[in-house]
This record gives structure tokens, C-alpha cells and sequence, in this order.
């Protein structure tokens, strides 16, 4: 029987090519740069990341949670067994029987995804994506039959040599795709770069249920800052590009290729792919950027990657919303790779489109995007009487009032958030001038150096005084604070505060009783979840929690809590502003006109201000803050008598003007 | 109308009848008596007396014409420029010189601002200083008297047409020889005042005083670090003044005597001025234009719109609703993300007033607005609203545009 | 880019100081400055050299480097010394073809002297507020003068000649932070120092707001006194005029355009 001999030898030259192709498919990653990673825990951790973290990703299709489990099962399974049945030659009936089942499996799960793929949606891939669900199909029939006489089913020699000819076609067809494809690219790529990418996660603190979303620092002392070629990225960051299986949810999730803007996470993963093996982006089958062609990016490990792969405009349309993060089952990490390119972009070409060299030069020199008089940080609260850091030295509260102080908008909202505090007799105070810029906008639009100066500036400013916990209305200052100011702390010091979003906050004042709420009167409300706050620090809840404290019914929105859509104020895109064919905060505001809400609830003065820049008639656009404090009922009891202290720090004389 | 009501103004009178009041003298039709350059009183006979009534001439020996010449009918009609005193300067003791910039061949508040500048330095020096100004090419300027001139010199000649810094600076290094001013004052101003000022000290060694504002004999205030800071400083012999340095002279008249230099000017000119370039409205960067015709989301007739901008000489701008919309180019937004303005006049058809498009136009003097709705808030910053349709209210304007080019044309011929 | 922008041989040298952040007070490069630099970057990539006299520490130099300079040379000296002899000497020495600086710097004095003081010394040519250098030929150059309102003389002055760049030139590049900690500032001891004595019996504090001269109406007639005291100050809100016909809105809003002047 043919097939006794070349089915051994097919397997062995196809493992064997494989082994080459995944030596050769290392060495590509390897040309990266180094980065630490415990290979040991990595490897040992891998199958749980596999079967619990990366599941629960792919759990939100279940359709696909399922198909997938029983395609991959079944092929890992089939593919064991096929070692010990056709190639060691173990002849023990059970085992076929076994392999048979396997086979079963992964037949039937082939075919739910063939079936699915017979009318794909647009954001998968077609191509040799087109060709897997058959390949599997072809795999898994032909060692079917293959097996049957090995399980005693059929006779040996049945069929004859038209049959064994026509598997043998197959076997190859099927070990092609699944074995070989697997170490040479093929779409199969995905299972064996996948399986390493979780176990040399750039991120292991996002398995078993954790964060991490701040930023990595750059060291500003290297001959290169940021990513000029893929060889500059971390050797797992272009393992994990290798992982991508171009499903497509972070296209459909992404509010820059929704409104038209030349991104596609999912094409710029794929165009990380070719500069990493080089060649042209020819053969991409998805959709591409919105406005631009396929097929004329081309790259090398070498090879700048803005010159030819990747055009700077799609680096700049990114708003770091992390929805595409938050919904790859690869949990690939694509902001934090639009942000290393950008990061060289500013910091060694000094090419950060639009207002952006401006904002820089206005952070570096005033603190604030604006280029205001670091000075009148505190003419806002001009008639709020707080009290500063510098006189109290020690408080409870630190209220971290953010660049809002300089923006006539933002500042209803902060009063509203000081109303709120007051009310509940919260010991508070603030920074004054000795607060900075967060250095969000600075870190997203890649001026590392930048961040970290105001970072830890802010940091030694902090430094001089007690509290135990900061609480801010700026998510993305709450995000920098929090998750990213802790890498920057002087060696061995580490922040011994904590820091909280103002609707987790004010949330736990009701929760005490601390506020007496009026009912809401209105019209029908919805809440859009920040990203800062939502995806880059899980705060959900609390935010709902309080608007039904208040007597509200959320109308939800269809993107809400994890899967929200960014209103397009993040990552410095309204300052970097490439152009798209819709706005991102106008699909946002038709989000919310189709739940039929007359108010959108939101926790951030840049969403406020980017979803108040839609053009009227809209839904009116309303910090929690400022609906708290509308719902405030005032207590009767006389007002706290200031003390001195209190008003000569209000009178304290503000810089003077100069004409 | 108020004008014509006769009013006597009796101080005018007792000044006309008090031979000895400093001012008597200017309240004479014309003077009969001058003291001649030796110190000799003069007797003009021709200005002695009046004609009277029948054609005689008579002469009025108690100076009782003086009081009708004040407070008569005639001096109703004269109302309106009342005759100020004159301010002779005889044989000065020394000059205070001053280069205007006499723009558009005229002076200018910010020429006047230093030319009392340079009496107020003549009122604290004390003598006999007088004012020479100094003007090249042709000039319109017909009330040098009443800024404020005493002596004037008037530089004429091709040379000094256009752009001609070099001849300039070597005709004032010729007057510096000459005359020695006590001071030389110039307007620190961008029309020309900062250049000759500059190349003025670099050329006879002075270091000028710059910016600035508060100006004595002893003691000058200046800006410095940009404006930002004051520098306080001896006064030196050359200034280039900050407009409003002084007030103006408004009170007298002044003898404007001609002068003239004795030496020729050496002067030799590398710089060779090819003329103004024709600069179209719409080619001039937005962040420099003067006038600025601005279109939002209430703009429907965008060929109307054009039309309008082209009519009125303005440079288009628009809100980001108009470029998003495709209506108009992205470098022609107004606005946080766009351009910020400096116009002096910005009309805003259509155009809302959201923040970030008011952050673009902070600097801007007057702005106009041209909306359906009068609550917006581009009505409540503008000077100016007009409440009503874009289009009919542009439709107008494109027409008093043409109207008044054909007028100005039809004037011009 | 025309083929005659670049110019192979053309050595210009662009002078910078520290500037001076309005709102702030910070040091930064000085936006003149770094127009003067852009424009000799665009000109002339090769035979560009940008100096300073002054402390080679100041860290806003670097801020000029991050637009991709190689190096920079610093004329060292004190604070107080008067930077105009140190770079005559130099630039006497090196007889660039084209000496560019600010008009008018940021911090210090800004008088706008240094140009003319340093085009008295060379016996050098010196063009004002320059706004773009169209070309060079015949050893002349084709410049554009900017006048107010973005208005523009064509000027032609003979090579080498001094010339201070005005705010309407281009705007400099961006300055990124890896090029500018790299770059050589090449400090040179020049060996003199002239103490700025003038300057030292000055006193300097920050600028006082200056009130705005009142228009006081010296009335002449008790009808200019009427209207001067009836006349609605230019300061509260605006005039709104709605329900009339549009001819006659539009003509509100064409006689204020001629009363400012805007019309042509
Ligand atoms: C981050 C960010 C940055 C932004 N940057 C800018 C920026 O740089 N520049 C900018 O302009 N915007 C900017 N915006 C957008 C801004 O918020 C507004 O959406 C935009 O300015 C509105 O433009 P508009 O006034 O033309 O449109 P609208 O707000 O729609 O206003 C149209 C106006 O026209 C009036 N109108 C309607 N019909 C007529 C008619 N027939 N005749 C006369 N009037 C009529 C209406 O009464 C209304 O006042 C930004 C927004 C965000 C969030
Ligand atoms: S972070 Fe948001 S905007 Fe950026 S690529 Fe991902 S989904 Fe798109
Ligand atoms: S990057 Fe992730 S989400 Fe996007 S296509 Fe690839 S695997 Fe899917």
C-alpha cells in the first residue's frame, strides 16, 4: 500500500520543513530588539493564557468561541495522534479510534467556520483566509479515510491506488496548509506565533484578569528614540504581530477607520508583518486603509517603516482608544506600537503633523498645551477659595485639577466638581501652580522626553506633601497618575496614594451618605464611557452606579462600557487632525441620537468638549460632576465660617498682566 | 444745527483786549507787530487796522476789532477750526529732531505721538528748542503746523522715493552734522521708524532707546525682553518711542519754517527696492490678513460667497463645519485647529461662535457678524450683527462693493 | 523646491539667542531665531552655520540644534558682555555670504540693534524684516520684504550682506529632542569680552501694564462736549440689527467696513 510508506514521509518532511520554517520564523523575531521575559514561567503560564485569557476574549462570538475550540482542539488532538498512529506506526486500534474522533471534531468545527466564511463579513480577510476552512476540511477527511483501515474499518488495500493517489493529494493539500503554512506564513502562522506570543507577552500583568495599559518609557539616553524600522521594535513585540489572525474586530472597532481616517489596526498589524519579513503588502485581502490602495506598501526589517510601509498619517489618526486592544483575541498590542513609531516620528524627526509641534512647544515651555501663563493655573478658582497644597502641606484629598483650569468649558466642570466636595465637607485642596500638565497629550503624540520632564516635576511636587488620595475629573490625567508616573518615580520611592476618577469618588460619598441628591428631571439620558476610563482602568460601574443614584435609566448605547466608541479626543488626534470623511465625535453623537437620549452623560472634559463640538441641534453633552451638583440639596445649615487662612490664599494676587 | 448758534466766548475776548496776555498775539487776524530776528520790533503797516464797511481802511488804535473777530458772526462760521495760538521758536537754541514715518504720505497718531514727545523734552529742558522735523519725498500732509512742526525739513528728491533706507540714513547722519540735534526721536514702528532709528544709532554711535514709553530729560522707560519687561535707563540721544508715549500737541500752532542742509548727502544705495509686490487677498496667509471674510455652516451659496470675498478685497476664511463639509480647503480654517487671525476686521457669515473657532480669532479687533440667530454666541462677541439670511445680506454687500469701486473709479477720473 | 533655492557654495550664518517664552518667562529658542534658521536650512543645508555668542550651557540652544542641526557654535562669554564685537571679530573672519538674525530679540535689551551694529562693522548691507529669499544670482540676491497685513516688497541686494527675518517668514521646523541632546555645541573661547558698562547702571522689572490713552475730546463747542459724553464707548457689546431689510443691514455693516479702513 502506497500510503504505509509516503504517509510517514509526507509528515516527517512536513515537520521537518516546518522546524525549518519556525528556525528561520524566530530568527525573523530575534532581529528585534532584546527585552527581558521569563522564558521558564512564560512557557509554563502559556496554556492557561491560551485556554482562560485568550478564551475569554473569543467567548464574546460564541459562535466562534466555539467552532474555534473544536477546530483547534480537534487539529491539536489529530495532529498528536497522527505522530504516534502514521508515523511512529503504533498499531493499537484505540488509538485510531481516538485519532477518528479527533478527526470528527475538527471536521465539524471546519465546517461551522467554512459555513460562516461563505459570506464573511468585511472585516475578515479573504485570500488564503478564503482557503483555511478547506484546507481543514481536507486535512481532516483525508486522514479520516487515511485512518480507517489503521482502526480496522476498512481493509487495507481498499480502494486501490486511485484512492491512495487522491489522499495522498489531500494529506499533502491539508499538512501544506496546517504544518508547513504554519512555520512559512500561511494563515495557520497565527496558532504557533500565537501560542509563543502569549507565552513572551510584552504585557504578562493583562493575564489572569489584570491591567496594564500605561505606556512603556523610553530610555532617552539611546541612540535611537522610538521605531524607525521594525528591527526596532522589542523582538515579542513583532512575535506578537506574527500572531495576528486577521479577524478583523479591531477593524470594527476602530473609530478612525470608521470615520474614514487612512487607519486600519488590523492592516497596520499586517504591514508590521511584511516590514518584519519583508516584501510588499500585495497579497493583504482585507480592507485596506480608507483612501488608500493596496499593494504599494512595501518594507524590510530594514527599512524606515514610515518610508514606503506605513504613511505617517495613519500612525497620527489614532485616537489610543484601546478598543481594538480591549477586542483582539490575540491581545496584540497595537497602541503600544502606533506609539513607538510616533515616538520616533516626534522625537528624532520632529514631525508631528498639524498643531502638534506647537502643543509640544507650548507643554515644554508654560506646562500647558495652550501656552498660557503657567501663573493663572488658578485664576478659575478665583472665587472658590480653595486651599493650596503649599499652605495646608497635608490634606486628604488632593483634588488634581488638570489643564480643564485653562478652558472655559472644562471649568464648569470643575467647579461643579468642587460644589460636590464641598457639599460632603471633604478636606481637600489643591496643587495650585505647582501642578503641570499631566504630560498625556505629550506622551501620546510620542514626545517621551517631554512626559517624563513634566511627570516628574509633578512627581517631586507631590512629593512635598501628604494625602492619601488623588482624585481628578481628567481621565487621562487619571490614567498618567495612576499607571504610568509609577515608572518614573525615583529609584526605590514608589506613590503612596491612591488615585480616583471624581465619578469613583463621588460615588463613594453617596454611598456614605455623604450627599443629599435630588431626583433628575429630564429627558432620556445615555452614558458615553471614556476610554481612559473605561478600557485603560476598568471603571465601569461606578459612574452608572451614581447616574442611577440620581434617579436616571441609562438608555444604553450599542457601544457601551468595554466595547464604547472613543468620542475622538484621545491620543492628541484633535491636535494631530487627520483628515477623515466623517468626524468621530458626529458617529458618536448619532449613536446617541439613536437611543433617542436629549442628554449624554460623560466623565471627561475632553469628551465633553470634543461631543460639544458637533454642530446643534444634538443631545446636550453633561459632566457627571455638573449633573451632581444640579442635584444637590443644599442643607440649610449656615456656611462654615472661612477661616482666614482660607481667603487670603483666595486673594493671594495672581500674576500680573502684561500688556 | 449746534454750529450756528452764536456763542461769545468772553475769555477769547479779554484776550484779545489784553495787549499784554501771552496769547494776545494769536488772536490778532494778523500780527501788526513782530520782533525781527535782531531783536527790532517790526511794524508790518499792511496788517495794521481792517477795511471797513465803506472800503476805507481804518485803523482800530483801542482794539476794540479784536473781541468782534472772536466772538463776531464771522467767527461762528470759524467755529468749527477755531485758529490756535501759534508757537514761534526764534533763533533756537537747539533742535529735537524727529523722522515720522509719515505713512501713506501723511502723519500718523503714532508721528504725533512723538512729536509731543518732543516738545514735552523741550517744555522740561527749558530755552529755546525747537522741533525739526524731517521728511523725505513727496508728502500730503497739510497740518504739519498744528502736530506740531517748527522747523521742517523736507528732503525731496527721486532718491528718496520707495524704499530707500540707505540715502535715508546718510541724509540724517548729513543732519546730525549739521544741526546736532539734542535729540533724535523716531516712532518704534514696524512702517519705518524701527529701521532708520536702528540704522540711524549704528551709524552715529548712539544706542538708542527702544520701545520706549516714558520718556524725560533724565529718566527713560523702555521695554525690553519683548515687551515683556521695563528697562529703566538714562535717556539717551536717540529714541524710538512706543506709540501713546506722549500726548499729542492740540493746543497750538506751530511755524513749520522751512530749512534746508547745507552739505550734500553721501550716501550710496546697495539695496535696490524692485517695488510692492501685488499681493491678492486670497494669496496673503490667513494669520497675516488684515480683513477676513469668514464662512461657516450658514454659508448655502458658496459661489456667492467667493464672490463676495473678491468683491470687498477680504481674505476668505472659514469654520471647520465648511472644510469638513468640502466646501472649503482645510488651510483656510479659522480656529484651535486651524489658523489663529489677527484681523483687524473679521466678518463671520454664518458661523456659529463655537469655542475653539473663537479661540482662532481672540486677537481679532472688530468682528461682524452675519446670522440667522441672534442668540449665538458669534453675536455676542461681534461689534457688529446683522440678523438675517446669508445670502441676501452677501448678495448687498457684493453690490455696495461694486457700487462704491465704480465710484471710486468714476472719482479718480 | 525651485533648483535655485539650494545653493551649493552659498555659506549663510544665522545668529540665535535665547528667547524668551511671553507667558512664561522661559527660556526657548527665539521664533525669529528659528525662522533665520529654517530659512538658512532651506537655502543652504550644507554651508549653514548657526552661532550664538553668549553661555554655551543655556539649554535652549539645543532647542535650534533639535531642527537637525550637527552642530552649533557658541562664542563663549558672560552674561553681561555685549554680544556685537565677539560675532563682528568672528564673522569678520569668516566672511559668510549671508548673516541672518531675528529682528528683534526676546529677552535682554531687544533693541533690534544687533543687525544694523554688525552690518556698521562689516561695512555689510543690511535688509529688514526679510520674509523669503526667492534666489540668488549674479551674486545679487532676489529678497522679499514683509510690510504689514502680509503685504510684500521685492527687494535685490548684492551678496554678502546682513539681513534680519521677520515673523511672516516661514515657520521653523519642529525641534526634536534626539538631534538636539546629540548635537556638538562647539564652544569657542574667543578671547574677548567686552563688558556691556551701559548696560549695568540700567534697572529692569517686569513690564507695568500701560493704561490706554483716553480719548479725551478737547471740545471745542458744547456739541462735541454733548457728543463726547453721549457716545456710546466702543467697550460694552455689540450693536445687533435684525427685522430691517437686508439692503439697508448690509449697509451698517459696509460703512463700518469703510470707517475701518478695510476697503480698497
Ligand atoms: C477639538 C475640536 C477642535 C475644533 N477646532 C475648530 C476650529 O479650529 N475651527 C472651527 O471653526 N471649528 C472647530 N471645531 C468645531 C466647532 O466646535 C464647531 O463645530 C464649528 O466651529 C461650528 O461651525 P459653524 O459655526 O460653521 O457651524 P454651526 O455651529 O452649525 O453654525 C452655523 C451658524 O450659521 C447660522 N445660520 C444657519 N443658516 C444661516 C443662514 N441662512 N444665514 C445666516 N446664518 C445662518 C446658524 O444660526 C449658526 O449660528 C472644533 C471642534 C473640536 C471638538
Ligand atoms: S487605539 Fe482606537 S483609534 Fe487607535 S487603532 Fe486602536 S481602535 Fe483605532
Ligand atoms: S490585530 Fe487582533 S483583532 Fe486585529 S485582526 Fe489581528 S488578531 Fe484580529
Amino acid at each position: 500500500m502506497i500510503l504505509d510508506w509516503l504517509l510517514p514521509i509526507l509528515i516527517s518532511a512536513a515537520l521537518l520543513l516546518a522546524v525549518a520554517g519556525m528556525l528561520k520564523r524566530i530568527s525573523l523575531w530575534r532581529a528585534g530588539q532584546p527585552e527581558k521575559v521569563n522564558f521558564f514561567s512564560g512557557l509554563m503560564a502559556m496554556p492557561r493564557r491560551y485556554l482562560v485569557d485568550l478564551h475569554h476574549v473569543v467567548e464574546r462570538d460564541k459562535y466562534m468561541s466555539k467552532t474555534h475550540v473544536a477546530t483547534a482542539g480537534g487539529f491539536v488532538l489529530s495532529m498528536v495522534l497522527i505522530l504516534a498512529v502514521h508515523l511512529f506506526g503504533i498499531e493499537n486500534r484505540w488509538l485510531s479510534y481516538a485519532l477518528l474522533g479527533a478527526l470528527v471534531l475538527m471536521f465539524v468545527g471546519s465546517f461551522f467556520v467554512w459555513k460562516r466564511r461563505r459570506n464573511p463579513p468585511s472585516r475578515l480577510s479573504k485570500g488564503p483566509w478564503m482557503r483555511l476552512p478547506k484546507s481543514l476540511l481536507m486535512f481532516a477527511v483525508s486522514f479520516f479515510i487515511a485512518t480507517l483501515p489503521a482502526a480496522g474499518i476498512l481493509p487495507e488495500a481498499f480502494g486501490g491506488w486511485v484512492l491512495a493517489v487522491l489522499l495522498a493529494a489531500g494529506i499533502v493539500w491539508g499538512l501544506g496548509e496546517l504544518v508547513f503554512g504554519m512555520a512559512w506564513g500561511g494563515p495557520m502562522k497565527h496558532a504557533f506565533a500565537g501560542a509563543l506570543h502569549l507565552a513572551f507577552h510584552r504585557r504578562p500583568e493583562r493575564f489572569g484578569g489584570g491591567r496594564s495599559t500605561g505606556l512603556k518609557p523610553v530610555d532617552l539616553n539611546a541612540a535611537k528614540l522610538g521605531v524607525e524600522k521594525p528591527t526596532d521594535f522589542k523582538w515579542n513585540q513583532l512575535l506578537g504581530f506574527d500572531a495576528c489572525v486577521q479577524c478583523g474586530k479591531c477593524e470594527a472597532m476602530c473609530p478612525a477607520f470608521a470615520a474614514g481616517q487612512p487607519l486600519n489596526p488590523k492592516k497596520l498589524i499586517q504591514d508590521m508583518v511584511v516590514g518584519l519579513a519583508g516584501g510588499s503588502d500585495a497579497k493583504f485581502a482585507g480592507s485596506p486603509y480608507p483612501g488608500r490602495d493596496v499593494g504599494f506598501a512595501v518594507g524590510g526589517p530594514n527599512k524606515s517603516i514610515t518610508e514606503g510601509l506605513v504613511s505617517p498619517d495613519t500612525l497620527w489618526s489614532c485616537t489610543t482608544c484601546r478598543a481594538c486592544v480591549e477586542e483582539c483575541p490575540m491581545m496584540i498590542e497595537h497602541v503600544d506600537a502606533i506609539v513607538d513609531m510616533r515616538r520616533f516620528l516626534t522625537l528624532e524627526k520632529g514631525n508631528t503633523p498639524n498643531k502638534g509641534a506647537e502643543v509640544l512647544e507650548n507643554l515644554i515651555a508654560t506646562d500647558n498645551p495652550s501656552g498660557f501663563n503657567p501663573g493663572s493655573r488658578m485664576n478659575w478658582a478665583a472665587d472658590q477659595n480653595l486651599r493650596v497644597m503649599k499652605d495646608v502641606k497635608e490634606v486628604d484629598v488632593l483634588f488634581w485639577v488638570s489643564d480643564g483650569a485653562f478652558d472655559m468649558r472644562s471649568q464648569r466642570i470643575l467647579r461643579a466638581f468642587v460644589k460636590v466636595l464641598k457639599a460632603a465637607k471633604v478636606d481637600f485642596a489643591v496643587l495650585g501652580d505647582e501642578e503641570r500638565d499631566s504630560g498625556d497629550v505629550a506622551r501620546r503624540l510620542g514626545d517621551d522626553a517631554t512626559f517624563q520632564s513634566l511627570a516628574k516635576r509633578n512627581i517631586a511636587a507631590l512629593s512635598q506633601y501628604k494625602f492619601n488620595r488623588i482624585v481628578t475629573t481628567d481621565p487621562h490625567a487619571f490614567h498618567c497618575l495612576k499607571n504610568e508616573y509609577p515608572d518614573l518615580y525615583p529609584a526605590g520611592q514608589k506613590p503612596a496614594y491612591e488615585v480616583l476618577h471624581h465619578t469613583t469618588f463621588i460615588n463613594e460619598l453617596v454611598k456614605a451618605e455623604l450627599l443629599n441628591l435630588s431626583e433628575f428631571k429630564g429627558g432620556t439620558v445615555t452614558y458615553h464611557d471614556p476610554c481612559y476610563l473605561g478600557r485603560y482602568n476598568g471603571e465601569y460601574d461606578s459612574p452608572r452606579e451614581l447616574l442611577k443614584e440620581l434617579g436616571i435609566e441609562l438608555a444604553e448605547m450599542e457601544r457601551s462600557g468595554f466595547r464604547s466608541r472613543c468620542c475622538g479626543g484621545g491620543g492628541g488626534a484633535p491636535i494631530t487632525d487627520i483628515p477623515g470623511e466623517r468626524r468621530i465625535a458626529d458617529m458618536r453623537m448619532e449613536e446617541v441620537r439613536a437611543v433617542g437620549a436629549e442628554l449624554v452623560a460623560v466623565g471627561c472634559q475632553q469628551c465633553t468638549a470634543m461631543l460639544e463640538g458637533v454642530v446643534e441641534p444634538r443631545a446636550e453633552v453633561k459632566d457627571i460632576a455638573e449633573l451632581v451638583a444640579e442635584a444637590l440639596v443644599e442643607e440649610v445649615s449656615p456656611a462654615p465660617a472661612k477661616s482666614r487662612e482660607q481667603s487670603k490664599v483666595a486673594k493671594k494676587p495672581l500674576a500680573e498682566e502684561v500688556s | 444745527m449746534s454750529e450756528d448758534i452764536i456763542r461769545r466766548d468772553p475769555r477769547a475776548e479779554w484776550i484779545a483786549r489784553n495787549r499784554l496776555h501771552p496769547l494776545h498775539q494769536t488772536m490778532q487776524a494778523s500780527p501788526a507787530e513782530t520782533r525781527g530776528p535782531s531783536g527790532l520790533i517790526r511794524r508790518n503797516p499792511h496788517a495794521v487796522g481792517f477795511i471797513g464797511p465803506n472800503g476805507i481802511k481804518r485803523i482800530d488804535r483801542m482794539n476794540a476789532s479784536g473781541p468782534a473777530t472772536v466772538g463776531g458772526r464771522r467767527a461762528a462760521g470759524a467755529a468749527k477750526e477755531v485758529e490756535l495760538p501759534l508757537h514761534r521758536v526764534e533763533n533756537p537754541d537747539y533742535y529735537i529732531a524727529v523722522v515720522p514715518d509719515m505713512v501713506g504720505g501723511r502723519l500718523n497718531g503714532h508721528d504725533k505721538d512723538v512729536i509731543g514727545q518732543a516738545h514735552k523734552l523741550i517744555g522740561e529742558i527749558g530755552g529755546n528748542g525747537a522741533v525739526l522735523t524731517i521728511v523725505f519725498g513727496e508728502h500730503r500732509e497739510e497740518a504739519f503746523d498744528k502736530a506740531g512742526v517748527d522747523r521742517l525739513l523736507h528732503l525731496q528728491g527721486d532718491e528718496y522715493e520707495g524704499y530707500s533706507p540707505e540715502l535715508r540714513v546718510a541724509a540724517l547722519a548729513q543732519v546730525e552734522k549739521e544741526y546736532a540735534p539734542r535729540y533724535w526721536l523716531l516712532p518704534d514702528s514696524v512702517a519705518a521708524g524701527f529701521e532708520l532709528g536702528c540704522r540711524l544709532a549704528a551709524r552715529i554711535g548712539e544706542r538708542p532707546a527702544t520701545q520706549a514709553w516714558q520718556v524725560g530729560a533724565e529718566q527713560t522707560i523702555c521695554r525690553g525682553a519683548g515687551g515683556t519687561s521695563d528697562i529703566t535707563r538714562q535717556t539717551p540721544r536717540l529714541l524710538l518711542l512706543a506709540e501713546e508715549c506722549a500726548d499729542q500737541i492740540d493746543e497750538t500752532r506751530h511755524e513749520v519754517l522751512p530749512v534746508e542742509l547745507v552739505g550734500t548727502v553721501a550716501g550710496h544705495a546697495s539695496i535696490r527696492d524692485c517695488g510692492q509686490v501685488a499681493v491678492d487677498p486670497n494669496a496673503i496667509p490667513l494669520a497675516e490678513a488684515e480683513f477676513i471674510l469668514s464662512a461657516g455652516n450658514g454659508v448655502s451659496d458658496w459661489a456667492q460667497f467667493h464672490q463676495a470675498a473678491e468683491a470687498l478685497g477680504a481674505t476668505e476664511g472659514a469654520s471647520r463645519v465648511a472644510v469638513d463639509d468640502g466646501n472649503m480647503p482645510r488651510f483656510r480654517q479659522v480656529g484651535a485647529t486651524g489658523t489663529w487671525v489677527t484681523a483687524r476686521v473679521y466678518v463671520a457669515v454664518g458661523i456659529s461662535g463655537a469655542i475653539q473657532h473663537m479661540q482662532g480669532i481672540g486677537q481679532c479687533d472688530k468682528v461682524i457678524a452675519i446670522n440667522t440667530d441672534v442668540g449665538c454666541d458669534m453675536v455676542k462677541r461681534a461689534a457688529l450683527s446683522v440678523i438675517g439670511d446669508s445670502s441676501e445680506v452677501l448678495a448687498e454687500l457684493i453690490r455696495l462693493a461694486k457700487a462704491h469701486r465704480q465710484e471710486v473709479v468714476e472719482n479718480a477720473a | 523646491m525651485q533648483p535655485d533655492k539650494q545653493n551649493a557654495s552659498l555659506r549663510i550664518t544665522a545668529l540665535v539667542s535665547v528667547g524668551k517664552h511671553p507667558g512664561s518667562g522661559r527660556a526657548r529658542r527665539a521664533e525669529q531665531d528659528a525662522r533665520a534658521v529654517e530659512m538658512a536650512m532651506t537655502l543652504a543645508p550644507e554651508g549653514l552655520e548657526v552661532l550664538h555668542a553668549g553661555d554655551p550651557q543655556a539649554d535652549s540652544l539645543r532647542a535650534y540644534a533639535g531642527m537637525g542641526l550637527k552642530r552649533l557654535r557658541v562664542l563663549q562669554q558672560g552674561t553681561n558682555a555685549d554680544a556685537v564685537p565677539a560675532l563682528s571679530q568672528y564673522l569678520k573672519q569668516q566672511k559668510p555670504d549671508i548673516i541672518l538674525t531675528g529682528v528683534r530679540a526676546e529677552s535682554g535689551e531687544s533693541s533690534g540693534m544687533t543687525p544694523y551694529l554688525l552690518g556698521e562693522a562689516l561695512g555689510l548691507p543690511v535688509v529688514t524684516r526679510i520674509a523669503e529669499i526667492v534666489s540668488i544670482d549674479h551674486g545679487e540676491a532676489n529678497l522679499l520684504q514683509a510690510l504689514p497685513r502680509g503685504q510684500r516688497r521685492a527687494l535685490r541686494v548684492p551678496l554678502p550682506f546682513v539681513a534680519s527675518v521677520d515673523m511672516a517668514a516661514a515657520a521653523p521646523r519642529q525641534s526634536a529632542f534626539g538631534p538636539a541632546s546629540r548635537a556638538d555645541l562647539e564652544s569657542q573661547d574667543i578671547g574677548m569680552a567686552v563688558m556691556d558698562e551701559v548696560k549695568a547702571a540700567w534697572s529692569e522689572a517686569p513690564a507695568r501694564k500701560r493704561p490706554k490713552r483716553l480719548k479725551v475730546v478737547k471740545a471745542k463747542t458744547a456739541a462735541d462736549r454733548f457728543k463726547a459724553a453721549t457716545a456710546k464707548s466702543s467697550g460694552d457689546g455689540g450693536k445687533v440689527l435684525r427685522d430691517k431689510p437686508a439692503s439697508e443691514m448690509a449697509q451698517a455693516v459696509f460703512d463700518l467696513l469703510l470707517e475701518e479702513g478695510v476697503l480698497r
